[in-house]
């Protein structure tokens, strides 16, 4: 019996010597997590942003998606996403340039056979053709990723009117998507779409409706994961971009 | 008799067990048998939601470490002020607030497909596993976080990146800026209701 004893301890205390606890295990995972508050996070517009987020928020709820619902009830969803393929074709100068300013060669060859097979079989990129057909995908690159790609840092947060999330060098991207935008209008550019900057907002308004009219019950869903929607979104946003950049 | 019937659950305990823990070479292929048997539940519409969802976590229960994902969501520093008993009332109520979140995508659920790219050992302890869900034509990726339990060679899911945002994270930013202008009972309290509230901004 003492001897059974004595065995019981002795296994018992070679199994504690042995096994390394979990709590070791679940500090190392802890590492690979980082700690974004307070000094530590560079965030010198959190005022500023956590009012913005509030005022899209509102616009959201009581502007955008009652008139993207309305419009939706409107216009069957076929038509809706006809439109949004026709918006992203002639956002084809975009992912053009910022695909070869990354030297992915291969993708801004893609995006220009999607951009002549969709602007004439798919009638003006009504239809993706080259998606639906020949399996070519669009390759969704901008300036801020472009930036991203070179090294820029990501820089302070902020949250623009209506657009959302951003941050510093996506705000500098944005101006150089802006210039090779169609649905801008700049005098000093050659070619404009549009005639002035008032036909500019009104379709880049139009657009945002049928956007969010496909849309509409992501931001809801994605919105009710959020116990502070500000910090979640900021964290979505800045993560979102960091591995869009890695591809 | 009550021997016997000891003996019976204790077995049943081991079975179950060691049906579902993950053991490294099955991960790729239990996930896969895992996400199969879920999607055909999902796409049985003759069960109400709350059925199926129940059904899809008695699937996932054993491989997600709940415990482990709160305990990272606000931090170990904070965990361990905390006393054993609020440390599994905040568990609890983290668990139940990320399986209200994935029933609210149920709703959403059409005819995504999901495929599971690679299976990538990314240290001796870590494995991280790649799916694709596929969803009028677009791909979405989804990385299930494993991590090698301490005391048994099982590998358990302590995070999941959705198109490169870790779940985790998001809650651990948002955990410490409310711990850092508000009581943890307050956060308690905050985690059972189901819209986002927004603390004021400093002044």
């Amino acid at each position: 019996m003492r001897l059974l004893l004595l065995t019981c301890f002795f296994t018992l205390s070679l199994l504690w010597a042995t096994n390394p606890t979990p709590q070791q295990a679940n500090e190392d995972v802890e590492t690979e997590f980082v700690d974004k508050t307070g000094e530590a996070l560079f965030d010198p517009l959190e005022g500023y942003n956590r009012f913005m987020t509030d005022v899209n928020d509102h616009f959201y709820e009581y502007i955008l998606r009652p008139t993207a619902q309305g419009y939706a009830y409107l216009v069957p969803e076929s038509a809706r996403k006809g439109l949004s393929n026709a918006f992203d074709n002639l956002f084809f100068p975009i992912r053009f340039v910022n695909n070869l300013l990354q030297f992915k060669w291969g993708n801004a060859f893609e995006e220009t056979e999607r951009f002549v097979l969709n602007s004439t079989m798919g009638i003006l990129g009504f239809r993706d053709v080259a998606g639906e057909e020949l399996h070519i995908y669009a390759h969704d690159e901008d300036f801020g990723q472009t930036l991203g790609a070179y090294g820029v840092g990501s820089g302070f947060h902020i949250v623009l009117p209506i657009f959302g999330p951003s941050n510093a060098r996506d705000l500098v991207g944005l101006a150089g998507d802006y210039w090779l935008n169609p649905l801008t209008y700049i005098e000093a550019r050659d070619a404009n779409l549009v005639d002035n900057t008032a036909e500019s907002v009104a379709i880049t308004a139009f657009y945002m409706v049928n956007r969010t009219s496909l849309h509409v019950n992501e931001y809801d869903s994605l919105k009710k994961d959020a116990i502070e929607l500000y910090p979640f979104l900021r964290d979505i946003y800045e993560s979102r971009r960091n591995k869009l950049i890695s591809e | 008799m009550i021997k016997k019937l000891l003996f019976g659950i204790g077995m049943m305990f081991v079975c179950t067990h060691s049906l579902f823990a993950l053991q490294e070479n099955d991960i790729s292929s239990s996930m896969r048998s895992h996400i199969d048997l879920a999607t055909s539940i999902l796409r049985n519409t003759q069960l109400a939601k709350q059925e199926r969802s129940g059904k899809i976590f008695a699937i996932f229960d054993s491989v997600f470490d709940y415990t482990l994902m709160a305990k990272l969501s606000i931090g170990a520093k904070q965990w361990d002020t905390l006393v054993p008993e609020k440390q599994r009332e905040f568990t609890k109520l983290f668990e139940m607030r990320l399986k209200n979140s994935y029933m609210e995508k149920l709703d959403l659920y059409t005819d995504e497909k999901i495929v599971i790219k690679n299976l990538e050992k990314i240290k001796d302890t870590r494995i991280h596993l790649t799916t694709h869900l596929m969803k009028n034509g677009e791909v979405y990726e989804i990385i299930y976080k494993f991590y090698k339990t301490a005391n048994a060679n099982e590998w358990m899911i302590y995070d999941v990146d959705i198109l490169g945002v870790s779940i985790i994270q998001t809650y651990r930013t948002q955990f410490a800026e409310i711990l850092a202008k508000e009581p943890f009972e307050r956060l308690l309290e905050r985690l059972k209701e189901p819209e986002p509230t927004n603390t004021k901004a400093p002044q």
